[in-house]
């Protein structure tokens, strides 16, 4: 009787999977795939859990303890449980965030305090860019996922502003980040401000005039006159004659 | 309407015992001390993303202590019955062994629709007074309003709800023909693993390139549900999915639920009581 | 108080078993074990039907196949005409189980509520049929506490009370007085025979046979599954008009000289040893020399 009922409930749930497949096919494309291999190695009760469905609480556990690692400043401990937490639960974009801020700027400053106290320039450049290498490489594995995320985009950016001196790479990037969706009106003015600093004010100044009519006046974080301000600095240092200049439409 | 009046006074009956049951208690203020507790962990987490934490914590609880409390209630309630006779006394009077089984499965039902509600009012108190607190401390973090999605909370609960009832069905359906509590409830935790991990099945042998494997991966694969789909509407932050979604997730619900009812039924009516 | 007398069953047939073969499979290679063998019986209505037999020897088996708890090998068992397994059956029939066990968080009031409610009883009389069932089992007094603080004996009767809630035609007592001290015993056995008074059907299985020959119109002996006499008190233990004389208050003399009377006239050396037929013996009998 058991091969019966386990032979019906097959068939059963045979013609049921129609009626699910879609709902899992939109989740799957939501959600990354839940990979077990990253958890083998953090003990039996991780492993469980997973099994049991509970990726989010436990992706929000190593999270904590990710964050006493960092307390601790512990630098492997920090590096594989950044990776760990992403790995079990890719989904909220805050933890790539956040983890790849303790790679770019946590780590490379505990790796700096350990090292020799006259620790040369170049030698801490080095960590920074190794540092913020390693971020951004993290990150990258965040794109299947987060490839519409303005905020994993804005920390990409800003890593390749603050850490690399990458002014080429961070204006890409915040442009990325003001193309998506929600994207912050000040990844359009940090893009224009990064074009500036790569040595292309006049692509920065083209960005700022295609940029400033669609600015709505009543929102402070649009920051329009700002706007018209570097509009005019860029003016001026590029020369523009003032036939040229940029006029606003009256709103 | 005698039937349902039968079935209603088995079910009644069914959560009664259910209530008294100290293990039942227990779980049930694990997971309240869970959310709770949850509240409390904030110092080691930042800013706006701990309603996620809190959430998390609170549906992960909702779905972990649920499970727990489907299974052992499912096998407890079913075996205490055969086990002290008491199923002989009422199936010797004007009580079909359909009525008894739907009995059973309502009464764990309005278990765990108590759990869940209570639970899911829990968390959305939790949250909303975290919300508030940091809404005074971050209003940077709010300038668009509140954050978290309430009804989207609510809407997680009863789909967890859902799938806590198909669990409860499947393990009754083990029940119906197995000799022991014990296997029963082991039989209902392994359904839990394997229904969290369907979707990984599915993906594998949908890839075969050969039809008969598909096939029958296909007819062995669907004989387990796939529980990942019940999460359709945890993710804090997701917005509500499509209704027709939502209806979907449901049809399939009730409908394993169904077919796992009717074959408890089924094997039910052969045991020897 | 006359519980109902309206219960009194028509003259027809209340249990009817033909042909019952059950066979359970045990173990691991699943041996055949026959609990019942061919058992043919018919209880009247109106009258009491008492199932005798060892511990194992069938007695329960046979209640389960007739109320439809278990399905039989071979062979049909009826209640009232109808299938044991037809709840319409089931609504003339009350059960009382082998040392019941109730839901323990109950009162006996709820209880026995919650069984009425399961007949189909309706609130207007459940109220009146609960309390009436109640008193008349003795129960009233502690109808409000907990069935967990039930001694075995109110267990019993509380069984009993839940079995004729419905107020049955038929009741089924499986060893009613198994594990009921000698005092709840005769309680026991006070309440079947007040039923019996009221004209009820009842089966009743026991081990106990000085209380079947007290209270029952017809026996069955079952042993291993087999029906091996059945008929009424009168046809086994033997004739009403036979007188019985008590001797034990003879001196051994006494004996010897009325033993020499007795053959002195021409009766068997042995009338005196043989002594009378009764249920006890029958039964040793017909147990001991039915083969394996």
């Amino acid at each position: 009787m058991v091969i019966a009922i386990g032979l019906v409930m097959g068939l059963a749930g045979f013609a049921l999977d129609g009626v699910g497949e879609p709902v899992g096919a939109a989740i799957r494309r939501r959600e990354p795939e839940l990979r077990l291999e990253p958890a083998m190695n953090t003990g039996p009760g991780i492993l469980l859990a997973l099994l049991g469905g509970f990726r989010g609480p436990v992706a929000d556990a190593l999270w904590l303890r990710l964050y006493s690692s960092w307390e601790r400043q512990d630098i492997a401990g920090t590096r594989a449980l950044v990776r760990l937490v992403t790995s079990v639960d890719p989904r909220p974009a805050y933890f790539w965030i956040n983890g790849a801020r303790m790679l770019a700027y946590d780590v490379a400053a505990w790796r700096m305090a350990g090292g020799s106290a006259s620790l040369r320039e170049d030698a801490r450049r080095q960590i920074r860019h190794e540092q913020a290498g390693e971020a951004l490489a993290y990150l990258d594995a965040a794109r299947p996922i987060h490839d519409d995320s303005a905020a994993v985009w804005m920390e990409r950016a800003n890593i390749a502003l603050n850490q690399l001196r990458d002014f080429e790479a961070a204006a890409h990037h915040y442009r990325r980040a003001w193309e998506a969706p929600g994207g912050p009106y000040h990844a359009a003015r940090l893009h224009a401000r990064a074009l500036r600093l790569a040595g292309r004010p006049r692509e920065a100044l083209a960005w700022l005039v295609q940029l400033h009519p669609g600015l709505p006046c009543d929102d402070d974080a649009a920051a329009a006159a700002a706007v018209l301000d570097r509009i005019r600095e860029l003016e001026s240092e590029l020369g523009v004659p003032a036939a040229e200049a940029y006029r606003p439409q009256e709103q | 309407m005698a039937v349902l009046q039968r079935i209603g006074i088995l079910a009644h009956n069914t959560l009664r015992a259910a209530a008294r049951q100290r293990l039942f208690h227990l779980i049930i203020l694990l997971a309240f001390a869970l959310v709770l507790g949850a509240r409390w962990f904030r110092e080691f987490n930042f800013g706006a993303p701990e309603l996620k934490f809190l959430a998390d914590c609170g549906l992960g609880a909702m779905g972990f202590f649920g499970a727990a409390l489907a299974i052992t209630a499912t096998g407890q309630l079913f075996f205490h019955e055969l086990e002290t006779r008491t199923a002989q006394t009422i199936l010797a009077k004007p009580v079909r062994r359909s009525e008894f089984i739907l009995g059973k499965l309502l009464g764990v039902g309005g278990l765990l629709l108590g759990f869940c509600v209570a639970l899911a009012l829990l968390l959305i108190a939790v949250l909303w007074s975290r919300e508030s607190e940091l809404m005074q401390q971050l209003p940077e973090a709010f300038e668009n309003g509140r954050q978290v999605n309430y009804a989207g909370v609510l809407l997680a609960g009863a789909l967890q709800w859902l799938k806590l009832i198909v669990l409860a069905s499947l393990t009754l359906l083990v029940a119906s023909f197995a000799q022991s509590q014990l296997f029963s409830v082991l039989a209902g935790f392994a359904i839990l693993a394997i229904g969290h991990l369907q979707h990984l099945a599915h993906d594998a042998y949908r890839r075969s390139a050969s039809a008969a494997v598909r096939l029958l991966g296909g007819a062995v694969v669907s004989a387990f549900p796939r529980f990942d789909i019940f999460g359709v509407a945890d993710g804090l932050d997701a917005g509500l999915p499509a209704g027709s979604d939502i209806a979907r997730v449901v049809a399939y619900g009730l409908g394993y639920a169904g077919i796992a009812c009717a074959l408890a039924i089924f094997s039910f009516g052969r045991r020897e009581i | 108080m006359a519980l109902n007398p309206s219960a009194r069953a028509p003259d027809r047939c209340a249990v009817e078993m033909r042909g019952i073969v059950k066979d359970f499979f045990v173990g691991l290679r699943g041996s055949r074990v026959r609990a019942l063998d061919h058992l043919d019986l018919r209880v009247a209505a109106g009258q009491i039907f008492g199932l005798l037999g060892p511990n194992g020897s069938g007695k329960s088996t046979a209640i389960r196949v007739l109320l439809g708890l278990i399905q039989p090998t071979r062979g049909e068992a009826r209640l009232f005409g109808l299938p044991g397994t037809d709840i319409h059956a089931r609504r003339a029939v009350g059960y009382l189980p082998e040392s019941p066990r109730f839901h323990e968080y109950l009162s006996g009031r709820e209880l026995v509520r919650f069984h009425g409610r399961l007949c189909g009883l309706q609130r207007a009389s459940l109220h009146a049929r609960v309390e009436a069932v109640l008193a008349w089992v003795g129960l009233g007094e502690a109808a409000d506490r907990r069935v967990e603080a039930y001694s075995r004996g109110m267990l019993q009767r509380l069984g009993l009370a839940q079995a004729l809630v419905h107020d049955p035609m038929l009741l089924v007592l499986d060893e009613p007085t198994a594990g009921v001290d000698p005092a709840g015993a005769a309680d026991m056995m006070a309440l079947i025979r007040r039923l019996k008074a009221e004209g009820r059907t009842i089966l009743l299985t026991s081990h106990l046979l000085g209380q079947v020959e007290e209270i029952c119109d017809r026996v069955g002996i079952l042993d291993r599954g087999r029906l091996l006499l059945e008929g009424s008190l009168q046809e086994l233990v033997g004739d009403a008009d036979h007188r019985w004389l008590n001797l034990g208050s003879l001196s051994a003399v006494e004996l010897d000289e009325l033993h020499s009377w007795l053959v002195a006239r021409g009766h068997p050396a042995a009338t005196l040893s043989a002594g009378p037929a009764r249920l006890d013996r029958i039964y040793l009998n017909r147990v001991a020399g039915n083969p394996p």
